[in-house]
């Protein structure tokens, strides 16, 4: 018996990550390969979990799970995720970490009524989260401070912005 | 060394402070064979360069990310926060009526660490503004006095420019003189700027005036001329060992100029150190000056106590002192004011301290019609320079654009703020909003004004028992106030903005509101939002007679002899020229007369 079986707890957690993973490309409009290409998707999770009431993050990914197969999943994630008063603010704040690479205060509403945490603050979740922000891919520039293009490459026009592909809505027809 | 040792030597000359001038000035003091000491009142943590590669690590971890993000001051070396301005603590007490908006860094390196590294010579006109405008007050200096100075001050810093680029107002350039570096290539977003304001004339006064989108001078390496080698990141370990490292001999496009270059491309005060004869160089980091102590009938300075602490968390400290024949503080316009205050050498006169000024700066930003490439390149690679200069400085202030490559960032926060408001206010999300983030903010625009500001009594640093650090030296009391010249000038350049925006075709978005905070002035029914450019200037000014001025035009106290006052604070104006590159000039020219007596 390993750790990969198909029931055990590793199982479940592959299961929760596939889930986080999925959602977040809907969230983003990122591809999987680039999410996962950060190396910071389990890390955003585990900070979900960390900072959120216990059982919130599962509420999250256990409403995803139910959004139905098709087409417009991404209207689904509107009306069942982020039009959610529990749901949505917490929704908003992964498309935040992964774009900013910072977790940002829960609104007050949010707090009052569901929890807090004292690790509820804006803050910077990892050099790496930094460094990775998808903000900087989206400016087609690099990060203030990293990733340097190398001299001169600032005198040339930018590149066209890649089309976004169609994040999950594709994946998951 | 130990302290004991320190206090032992026979010392030429004591600085105080190991910023761009103390560097400067130890360099060319070792290399003609005179033993320094200096002592710099913060830590001297940036020089390993494992130290350095901890400072970015704080810069990409803070959630502020303001210009002293990287550089967190010892608990006994306490420095200003631009983010103390709006709840009013931290180390500067603001005694208005407005707020002096900037800040400076107090460990080895000082603010060269997270200057912008703009090294423009001043006009001409800016030393005898009151003979040509009847405004401000004359230097003791001409701009010819100056140039060779000039000269070497570009190449110590190792300035990057075309000198075809730098000759108007006046400036006049040696024939055949070359800066030591080919200029830095124009950004994507400068040349779209360009394309469309070359030639736009705006009106100044009684005077229209043509625009131009010029490459500036730049303390940042890249392509050198002549066998100019670059100098790049500094390796100096704990143990004195020195590594070489082949890292930042080009500016690589980092886009942090400020507040940290991650390659170390741009110039620092501890490259100049690097360069010094260290046979004859010690410096002694976490000795904060605390008193200096003057014959009272001769006025000549006997030696300076120092505060001694080894754990930067904490206010214990021991005290020393140290003699030398000579003696310089050039620990900033702020401390140097500060450090004569609290000695009791306020002067005859009473000016030390007195005619604090800055470039308090206006920022408009807006979103051009087309890509342009933001967040690309060093922090700015162009200015508008030609309203630094002219007949209107009779009227009010004159004024320099700095064009960014850094978005909204230093206006608004963004990118950050940008996607904020995308996910939370607009609701965005999926590829709606990658593709409204890719479509915005290649597209943002910012220029910064700074708008020059003449000296005057009522601004100044002073000191107050009531008002103490935690080793208990006093903090600096600094009462400063924008006037109406610097207001009218403010306006005319806010005007000037708008126009140069429009004639690019970028839609406007300059407003406060949406803005990070800065405070206010009001002038003429208007209200402007101002930023404070970190360019402090003349406590201790320079003069002709010792009745009207601290130091002669060599920065040599008129009241202690052995004693020099270096840096922006002998600045009489200032101009619109970013003042390091004066600061150096200045302080290569005092070394000479220092050479010259003590050698």
């Amino acid at each position: 018996m390993t750790a990969t079986s198909a029931s055990g707890p590793g199982a479940a957690a592959d299961k929760r990550a596939d889930l986080f993973l999925r959602l977040s490309e809907l969230l983003t409009g990122f591809g999987g390969i680039d999410l996962l290409g950060t190396g910071l998707a389990g890390g955003y999770l585990r900070v979900v979990d960390d900072i959120l009431p216990p059982g919130a993050g599962d509420e999250l990914l256990a409403a995803f799970a139910r959004l139905p197969a098709g087409l417009d999943r991404g209207a689904a994630v509107q009306t069942t995720i982020l039009a959610h008063p529990k749901l949505g603010p917490v929704a908003r704040n992964v498309i935040l970490m992964w774009y900013r690479g910072t977790w940002t205060r829960l609104p007050d509403e949010w707090r009052s009524a569901y929890g807090t945490s004292p690790l509820d603050t804006d803050h910077v979740v990892s050099a790496e989260a930094y460094r990775s922000g998808l903000q900087w891919v989206a400016a087609g520039a690099h990060p203030a401070g990293a990733l340097q293009q190398g001299y001169g490459a600032w005198a040339s026009a930018p590149n066209e912005p890649a089309s976004s592909p169609a994040a999950g809505q594709g994946a998951h027809k | 060394m130990s302290d004991q040792a320190v206090h032992d030597q026979s010392w030429d000359v004591v600085i105080v402070g190991a910023g761009v001038c103390g560097a400067l000035l130890a360099k060319q003091l070792t290399r003609a064979g005179l033993r320094v000491l200096i002592l710099e009142a913060g830590p001297d943590t940036a020089s390993p360069f494992d130290g350095y590669l901890g400072h970015l690590e704080h810069f990409y971890t803070a959630a502020s990310k303001g210009i002293g993000a990287p550089w967190p001051p010892a608990v006994s070396a306490p420095q200003p926060d631009t983010a103390d301005l709006r709840t009013g603590g931290g180390y500067f007490v603001q005694n208005g009526p407005d707020k002096h908006a900037s800040s400076y860094s107090r460990l080895l390196g000082g603010s060269t660490l997270h200057w912008l590294g703009v090294s423009l010579r001043m006009l001409p006109e800016d030393f005898e503004l009151r003979s040509r405008y009847g405004r401000g007050q004359d230097w003791p200096l001409d701009y010819a006095d100056l140039e060779s100075y000039y000269e070497r001050a570009e190449w110590e810093l190792g300035v990057s420019a075309d000198v075809a680029d730098q000759a108007h107002h006046g400036i006049e350039f040696r024939q055949g003189y070359e800066y030591p570096m080919r200029r830095v290539p124009l950004s994507y977003s400068d040349q779209v700027l360009a394309d469309a304001v070359d030639g736009m004339l705006v009106t100044v006064g009684d005077e229209q005036v043509p625009l131009k989108v010029r490459s500036y001078p730049a303390a940042r390496n890249s392509i050198p001329r002549d066998g100019y080698r670059p100098a790049g990141a500094v390796d100096r370990r704990s143990d004195g060992q020195v590594v070489t490292r082949y890292t930042g001999q080009r500016c690589a496009g980092n886009t942090s100029c400020t507040p940290i270059c991650p390659v170390e491309a741009k110039y620092h005060a501890g490259k100049s150190l690097e360069q010094a004869d260290r046979r004859y160089l010690e410096v002694t980091a976490q000795a904060v000056a605390s008193k200096i102590h003057v014959d009272p009938v001769s006025g000549m300075v006997q030696g300076i106590e120092y505060q001694r602490y080894t754990d930067r968390t904490s206010p214990r400290h021991t005290v020393h002192t140290v003699r030398a024949r000579a003696y310089v503080l050039a620990a900033h316009a702020v401390e140097n004011a500060k450090l004569m205050l609290m000695s009791g050498l306020g002067g005859e006169n009473s000016l030390v301290g007195k005619g604090l000024i800055d470039h308090p700066a206006l920022y408009g930003w807006g979103l051009a019609p087309v890509p342009v490439g933001a967040y690309r390149g060093p922090l700015s690679t162009a200015g508008i320079e030609d309203l630094r200069g002219g007949p209107f400085r009779a009227e009010h202030a004159a004024f320099r654009f700095d064009i960014g490559n850094d978005g909204w960032r230093a206006t608004t926060g963004a990118p950050d703020t940008t996607v904020t408001d995308a996910v939370r206010r607009q609701g965005l999300f999926g590829t709606e909003l990658r593709d409204h983030l890719q479509s915005v903010l290649p597209r943002q625009v910012r220029v910064s004004i700074a708008v020059e500001q003449l000296r005057s009594e009522k601004n100044s640093v002073s000191i107050d028992a009531r008002y103490l650090d935690p080793l208990g030296n006093p903090r600096p009391v600094i009462s400063y106030r924008i006037d109406d010249y610097t207001l009218a000038g403010m306006a005319t350049a806010a005007e000037v903005c708008r126009q140069v925006l429009r004639r690019a075709g970028v839609e406007d978005h300059t407003n406060a509101a949406d803005g990070s905070w800065f405070p206010e002035v009001r002038y003429d029914g208007q209200v402007f939002h101002y930023h404070g450019m970190g360019h402090f200037a003349g406590t201790h000014v320079m003069g002709r007679h010792a009745r009207e001025s601290v130091v002669d035009a060599g920065q040599r106290s008129w009241e202690h002899r052995n004693l020099y006052l270096v840096g922006g604070g002998s600045f009489p104006t200032m101009g619109t020229s970013n003042p390091t590159l004066t600061m150096a000039a200045l302080t290569l020219r005092t070394a000479e007369l220092m050479i010259a007596g003590l050698a």
